[in-house]
């Protein structure tokens, strides 16, 4: 951060009353919250919950039917323009990977920085090496997705969304898709990444990641804010029963 | 180590699950029933190739392929009607080194060895025709030389790609189009051609040599594959904008490539070259001159690129709609998201099925005979109707085109299997 202000003092996502329909079930009913840069926030919840629609309408890839979303300024509304912007500014990291299977890895990261921030291809690719190293895996930079491990996928994820150097990463339960022994590795590259002032909003029901590297936790029920505290009163003494319930079957 | 934890060592498997024999008890006779099949198969096996080779070797009598010989080749082209003089055949001969000269450039171009294979097949076979045993008024010096000449031709193309700028994808592509339009020109030929607008005037004489030739009279292979090469390089993006197209929001777009679609797929080919003649000069302006060939290529290739755009938009649905949305996330464009993204993935995974759809277009392309061009199996057909003589040989004829439809359309999945092997690097 170059700014001298506290990162908490500016709210870099703020989301006022945002209702989302699919077709006619109410997924998300009302959510008001926001997030301040550099904050780290975990968002659980039972499934059907909205917690993940809730994050994939803060790159837009589903638009809310009512209510404000504004991201680092900007407003989402249909404004091709302004989607785009915010795409720029926002890295996403999936449940599924999602990486390109006809691509290297190399070229899996370097392909937005040169077609939509028109990096010169040596430049992207000494970032993108860069960003291997920072997640541990340079010398799989001319592999195909399809080789590597599944933890080691979503990491070349990772580092893909980093490549166009965001402002915001968001995950949409970035390891569950995982076993058991790779979760670790992809936490600690998330764990990396919030100790580096990153604004992070993830979806996970990793609780150690929860209780050891988030600001606040964020719990949904049935497209609402059941409760918004921090890891320390989320687990010791939270409001609502709904919690306890919740924390008492997964724990 | 503890005793305890002793872990088994790897052994080979038992000797009678490997080799010969153990394939064969495994594959051949698994079982019963599956023992008799292979005998049964194998006995017919050995009765078709016994009846088949005594036939080829013994009775048939392959007298009437040399007869008919060059006309397979390019039809009626240097034929006293088409050609006065007998002059024109250097003209297709011509082609065909370029083409080769194309193969040499695309072998230096092109990864993996296919295109080598593909490129030194051809100017052999084209070379090594020079030796055919006709007499020298039958086959002149000149044809020889020319047919010989391939070689060298093959040989400058992969000098012109290797040691040139020109060795890049790029001016391959662009020097495959100058070719394919030049071997149109050439074929086609041209009276001399005046010019005159205002005080400028020009009157560029032709020489006699490139006299033009009717495309009536265009035959034989070549017109097949003209027709093909056309037809394949022009349905294949036709069938990707129509696919987009299917599958656009913008509900006129969509529906006029709905339309598009399902009229060509309802409608047989050879009713589409049938309404052709009548049909595409619609879309010319009046004084546009008439051609049956030209308007059977328009015609074939948009009834292929129907086909092509659902095989392409078959690709398009098996892509996990997660690709879209990691692209779209990262900031990529909705263009540039089809463009890097789905067709790539979506076209590999239906290579074969494009494949396939070209062999079916090469193969529909003597159809054209029921507009009145004469293709090569036209040629053998007519041949027998005009000379009785030789309607005991009937059946040599048409196995002799087989055998010329099957080494094309060969080669074609040949190479459509190495391409996958290719690009189907690192996918699991």
């Amino acid at each position: 951060m170059t700014t001298e202000e506290s990162p908490a003092a500016e709210d870099i996502i703020i989301c006022r009353d945002v209702h989302k329909w699919f077709g006619s079930f109410h997924a998300l009913r009302g959510i008001t919250t926001s997030v301040s840069a550099g904050e780290v926030v975990v968002v659980i919840g039972p499934s059907g919950s909205g917690k993940s629609t809730f994050i994939r309408t803060i790159n837009r890839l589903e638009h809310h039917q009512r209510g404000q979303i504004i991201v680092d300024g900007f407003e989402m509304t249909d404004d091709v323009r302004n989607i785009d912007a915010i795409r720029r500014e926002v890295g996403m990291v999936f449940q599924s990977f999602n990486l390109f299977p006809h691509l290297t890895v190399m070229r899996n990261i370097t392909l937005a920085p040169t077609k939509v921030r028109h990096t010169p291809m040596a430049d992207a690719e000494d970032a993108a090496m860069e960003l291997l190293e920072r997640v541990g895996i340079p010398e799989q930079a001319d592999k195909y997705p399809g080789e590597l491990s599944g933890g080691q996928q979503q990491r070349v994820a990772i580092a893909r969304a980093l490549a166009m150097q965001p402002k915001i990463m968001l995950f949409d339960e970035p390891t569950s898709a995982l076993d058991p022994e790779m979760i670790k590795e992809v936490l600690e590259v998330m764990q990396e990444l919030a100790a580096s002032q990153m604004t992070i909003v993830a979806v996970t029901h990793e609780l150690g990641f929860a209780r050891e590297v988030s600001d606040r936790i964020v719990m949904f029920d049935e497209g609402q804010i059941v409760e918004d505290l921090p890891p320390d009163d989320f687990f010791n003494n939270p409001r609502h029963e709904r919690v306890r319930h919740f924390l008492s079957q997964i724990l | 180590m503890a005793s305890a934890s002793q872990v088994a060592e790897p052994v080979l498997p038992p000797r009678s699950e490997v080799g010969v024999a153990g394939w064969a008890r495994e594959n051949l006779f698994g079982s019963w029933y599956s023992g008799i099949l292979t005998v049964v198969s194998a006995a017919a096996v050995v009765l078709a190739i016994w009846f088949g080779l005594r036939w080829t070797l013994m009775s048939a009598n392959w007298d009437v392929v040399g007869i008919i010989g060059g006309r397979f080749i390019i039809g009626g082209y240097n034929t006293d009607q088409a050609c006065p003089g007998n002059d024109c055949f250097w003209r297709p001969q011509a082609a065909l080194l370029m083409v080769t000269a194309l193969l040499g450039m695309l072998w230096v171009v092109a990864a993996g060895g296919v295109v080598k294979r593909v490129a030194i097949a051809a100017a052999a076979a084209a070379a090594l025709s020079a030796f055919l045993p006709y007499s020298m008024e039958r086959m002149g010096l000149d044809v020889r030389l020319l047919l010989l000449a391939n070689v060298p031709a093959l040989a400058i193309g992969w000098a012109l790609a290797r040691y040139t700028p020109l060795g890049t994808g790029r001016w391959v592509a662009v020097y495959g189009v100058v070719v394919f339009l030049l071997t149109i020109i050439l074929l086609r030929g041209s009276s001399d051609i005046s010019f005159a607008a205002g005080p400028l005037r020009l009157h560029i004489p032709m020489p006699d040599l490139l006299r033009p030739v009717p495309t009536l009279y265009w035959g034989g292979l070549t017109l097949n594959l003209l027709l093909a090469v056309a037809g394949i390089a022009m349905s294949l993006p036709l069938g990707i904008a129509l696919a987009l197209g299917r599958r656009s929001h913008l509900p006129v777009v969509k529906i006029l490539c709905v339309i598009f679609i399902e009229v060509f797929r309802g409608v047989p080919l050879i009713t589409i070259l049938f309404m052709s003649q009548h049909l595409v000069p619609l879309a010319f302006p009046e004084n546009f001159p008439r051609n049956s060939l030209f308007s059977a290529g328009v015609m074939i290739t948009l009834f292929s690129s129907a086909y092509m755009a659902e095989n392409i938009r078959g690709g398009l649905q098996s892509l996990h709609p997660g690709q879209a949305e990691a692209a779209r996330a990262l900031g990529l464009a909705g263009w540039q998201t089809t463009l890097f993204i789905s067709l790539p993935q979506a076209v590999r995974n239906v290579i074969p099925t494009i494949v396939g759809q070209f062999i079916s277009l090469f193969k529909d392309t003597s159809l054209v005979y029921i507009i009145g061009m004469v293709d090569i199996v036209e040629i053998g057909r007519t041949f027998i109707l005009g000379n009785p003589e030789y309607r005991v040989s009937t059946k040599e004829v048409f196995i002799f085109i087989s055998i010329v439809f099957w080494a094309f359309t060969y080669g074609m999945s040949y190479v459509s299997r190495q391409l996958e092997r290719t690009l189907g690097v690192g996918e699991r």
